[in-house]
């Protein structure tokens, strides 16, 4: 079979077991919703307090900044499972006895994955274009200019997306957790990289088309703009500006501009040959030998090996349980929940999460709460996120749920054991708040420590995945307390989001979210 | 202890029926449950663990319906599902505590329970391994232990002996055998021989339904008459398996010898003692025929 064929093959079937899912749906209808907020007015570009006339440039160019700014984090959260999926399912092994190269693999994933993203994208295309319907201020709709930043400015961030996902799933340190946090981390920062290096380091665009904006908006207000204003804001904006408006006809895509966005497409194509360097090929024995090399001296892997040797004379019968061996015990759960959580950290973990404990006893007391808390808090963030998800991810539903009152007994164990791992990491600044008497801080704290466990738990039980909670906590905690946003504040991190009364809020979050866990186990237990 | 099977269906989407009409009553003794693939034998076991609930029907653990009262039957319920996850980072010991502590086991009880069982399956060596480095078969094996934990009164068993090797097959069996004295256990499995060795009844299970509950001597006085040794040349067997439903062949200086299972003896054909296998394989074939003589 030729080249193409197999990579149009690896493609396919990739797509297909993927738009056959109802996740596919749900990731539509976050592509409609995302789509709608703009088209609805909750997120405008504004530069030097006005925005465009709603011509087709303008909302092709909007929405293709909004894909831009959120696909390329939802977007890769989106299809970082195509790899996982082969390893889990058994699919892998078998692809890789056939004569396919790594390179074609990994470029058909990430095909596979640029084809979802590509779908994302179509349906924002369709919602800009409804946009500029529905706001009536140029209703006559221009194809090229409304499609062209989709061309130049998403697909090729999406082209990188795709491959990047492939990579983080070949590299073994990057597949699963961490991986997550640290594409937050690279998501969060490249975009301000992006538009103070003008474009060279800019995979999202943003960069490239500001002079031209800048130019749109001056010439609009009669003047040059100042350095000062030469910035924009691409929201929400709180109250309501009075707000002027420019007009903007699009980018002149020179043959530079379009040779400096495809060069992104190659820089995909590298990424994804890197990832070949990487990938296993789906054998085991390359992390497993790894692991029992540290974990065993080569004597104990012999006797292992030996094991069942004397098999004839184990006996085979089975002494009855003594009367009264069978009593629930709360805390025989919750203990054995905290050791499932705990197990497999290593030194370090445990040495920084001592380190941010520290940090927060002998910091004065507004840093400790304003800074170290936040790290404290995600820290332990990979952790967190496996509540709910561990018994899909690890196939142990039907042992768990065949047992006595799951939904009473260990579905409360698994988020008390949550809740401890915030008051251990978390312990010192709440212990400051109190002993300097500010109770309304340690409601702020004590809101905090209770909501984090459950937003994990709710999300994880209803996505059955850890990635939900990671990129929806991350979020969160970047904008709220890294940031200062008060309104997102869930942990009572500014005293100015405590007096407005942001806990309560948060508390009551919580509740309907524990409500939202109990409801998606109960439901786990009753569709199977 | 009674486990009531009345008239049970699963319809899953698309309006196929995973299982139909299945009505059947249990008591303490190891029951093999017989049937090709995708005749519903894990839809059973699944509804019996009250994983799955059916679609029609009720089952009665001593009287009382699982689906309205699951933790009853869910307290003294053993099962080993075909498919099962472990976590990679825990040892033997480690998760059959935490298998202990979620199914109400006391602290104390369960060490004990756990050293017991590690020695039972053949572990104990491998008792601070992390469970990620398990083979197939020591995998397989966790999940025979957990399964025993709670010391189950209903033990439900959906394809144990795979990935076992032969001697810890063996034993397995033994092990069923002695458990299914004072206690209900159900064990599904493809590998006749390893009902043939414990079984004390067997139901035969196709496209959903029941086709026969008997005890073995039942299924194989059911066979007698229709089980053949036929010799041929082994140029002629692909054509001989065309025509004729052939359980197993060995090959000898004067040919093959092929067993046939028929109402008809093939030419030449000499009567023979039937296996379970055999039974199996007749029950399935008389079942397949009265259908289409009825369409």
């Amino acid at each position: 079979m030729s080249t193409p064929r197999v990579l149009w093959h690896l493609m396919r079937a990739d797509f297909l077991e993927r738009v056959r899912r109802y996740s596919f749906l749900v990731t539509l209808l976050l592509a409609v919703g995302l789509g709608y907020t703009v088209a609805a007015g909750h997120i405008k570009l504004w530069i030097a307090d006005t925005r465009g006339l709603y011509n087709s440039a303008w909302v092709g160019l909007l929405m293709a900044l909004v894909c831009n700014t959120f696909l390329a984090l939802a977007g890769f959260y989106v299809v970082k499972s195509t790899v996982e999926r082969d390893r889990r399912t058994g699919v892998g092994q078998i692809l890789a006895t056939t004569p396919m190269s790594k390179p074609l693999y990994t470029c058909g994933k990430a095909l596979s994955n640029f084809a979802v993203l590509l779908a994302m994208v179509a349906v924002m295309v369709v919602m800009a274009v409804a946009t500029q319907l529905t706001t009536g201020e140029v209703t006559r709709v221009e194809p090229w200019d409304l499609l062209s930043p989709f061309l130049f400015l998403t697909l090729p961030l999406m082209a990188l997306v795709a491959a990047t996902a492939v990579l983080f799933e070949t590299v073994p340190g990057l597949r699963a957790g961490f991986g997550n946090v640290v594409w937050f981390f690279v998501w969060a920062q490249s975009m301000a990289v992006g538009v103070v290096t003008k474009g060279v380091l800019d995979p999202y665009g943003m960069g490239l088309i500001m002079d031209s904006l800048y130019a749109s908006v001056g010439k609009a207000l009669g003047r040059t703009l100042a350095e000062t204003e030469r910035s924009f804001i691409l929201g929400g904006i709180s109250g309501e500006r009075q707000a002027g408006t420019f007009l903007w006809e699009g980018m002149d895509w020179t043959s530079g501009l379009v040779l400096a966005r495809l060069s992104w497409v190659l820089g995909a194509v590298a990424v994804v040959l890197v990832a070949a360097v990487f990938f296993d090929r789906f054998d085991p024995a390359r992390f497993l030998s790894r692991r029992r090399r540290r974990t065993r001296p080569a004597a104990q892997v012999v006797a292992a090996l030996r094991e069942g040797a004397d098999v004839a004379v184990i006996p085979v019968h089975l002494h009855p349980l003594p009367a009264g061996s069978l009593r629930f015990r709360f805390l025989n759960v919750l203990r054995a929940e905290l050791r499932l959580a705990l197990k497999g950290q290593r030194w370090w973990w445990y040495a920084v999460a001592a380190g941010l404990t520290i940090a927060g006893f002998v910091a004065p007391l507004e840093s400790a709460r304003s800074f170290v808390l936040p790290f404290s808090w995600i820290w332990p963030v990979l952790l967190w996120s496996a509540l709910g998800t561990r018994e899909s991810r690890h196939g142990t539903g039907e042992l768990i749920f065949s047992a006595a009152r799951p939904v009473q007994r260990q579905l409360p164990a698994v988020w008390l054991s949550g809740v401890i791992l915030a008051m251990a990491t978390g312990g010192a600044v709440a212990v400051r708040l109190a002993m300097a008497g500010d109770w309304a801080g340690f409601g702020g704290w004590a809101v905090g420590a209770l909501f984090i466990p459950t937003l994990a738990l709710a999300l994880g039980v209803w996505s059955g995945t850890s990635k939900v909670f990671e990129a929806v906590y991350l979020l969160i905690w970047y904008v709220g307390p890294l940031n200062r946003t008060p309104a997102l504040d869930f942990m009572g991190s500014l005293p100015k989001a405590v007096a407005s009364g942001m806990p309560l809020v948060f508390l009551a979050i919580t509740a309907a979210l524990g409500t939202a866990a109990v409801a998606g186990r109960k439901r786990q237990l009753q569709m199977r | 202890m009674r486990l009531t099977i009345e008239g049970v269906g699963k319809r899953y989407k698309g309006d196929f029926w995973g299982l139909r009409d299945f009505t059947l009553e249990l008591g303490p003794g190891v029951l093999g449950l017989l049937g090709p693939n995708g005749a519903g034998k894990s839809t059973l076991m699944r509804i019996l663990a009250t994983i799955t609930r059916p679609t029609e029907g009720r089952v009665l653990w001593n009287g009382t319906d699982i689906v309205r009262s699951p933790d009853g039957l869910r307290a003294v319920l053993g099962y080993l599902p075909q498919d099962f996850g472990v976590y990679p980072n825990l040892n033997a010991v480690e998760f059959l505590e935490y298998m202990a502590a979620v199914k109400g086991l006391d602290g104390r009880a369960a060490r004990r329970r756990i050293e017991e069982l590690l020695v039972l399956v053949n572990l104990a060596e491998a008792r601070k391994r992390p469970l990620g480095g398990y083979s197939g078969g020591m995998r397989q094996r966790i999940g025979i232990a957990q399964a025993l934990l709670n010391d189950p009164q209903l033990l439900i068993v959906d394809e144990p002996t795979v990935g076992l090797d032969p001697e810890e097959r063996v034993r397995f069996r033994n092990l069923l055998s002695d458990l299914g004295g004072e206690r209900i256990v159900i064990l599904s499995t493809h590998i006749v021989s390893d009902v043939e060795a414990v079984a004390t009844g067997i139901a035969l299970v196709d496209h959903g339904r029941l086709l026969a509950h008997a005890e073995p001597e039942d299924l194989l006085r059911r066979a007698e008459g229709r089980v053949w040794e036929w010799v041929i040349p082994s140029s002629e067997l692909a054509a001989a398996r065309e025509r004729w439903k052939i359980s197993g062949t060995f090959r000898r200086a004067d040919g093959v010898h092929a067993r046939v299972v028929s109402d008809v003896p093939p030419p030449g054909a000499a009567p023979v003692t039937p296996t379970l296998e055999d039974a199996y394989l007749a029950a399935l074939e008389g079942d397949r025929a009265r259908k289409e003589a009825a369409a």
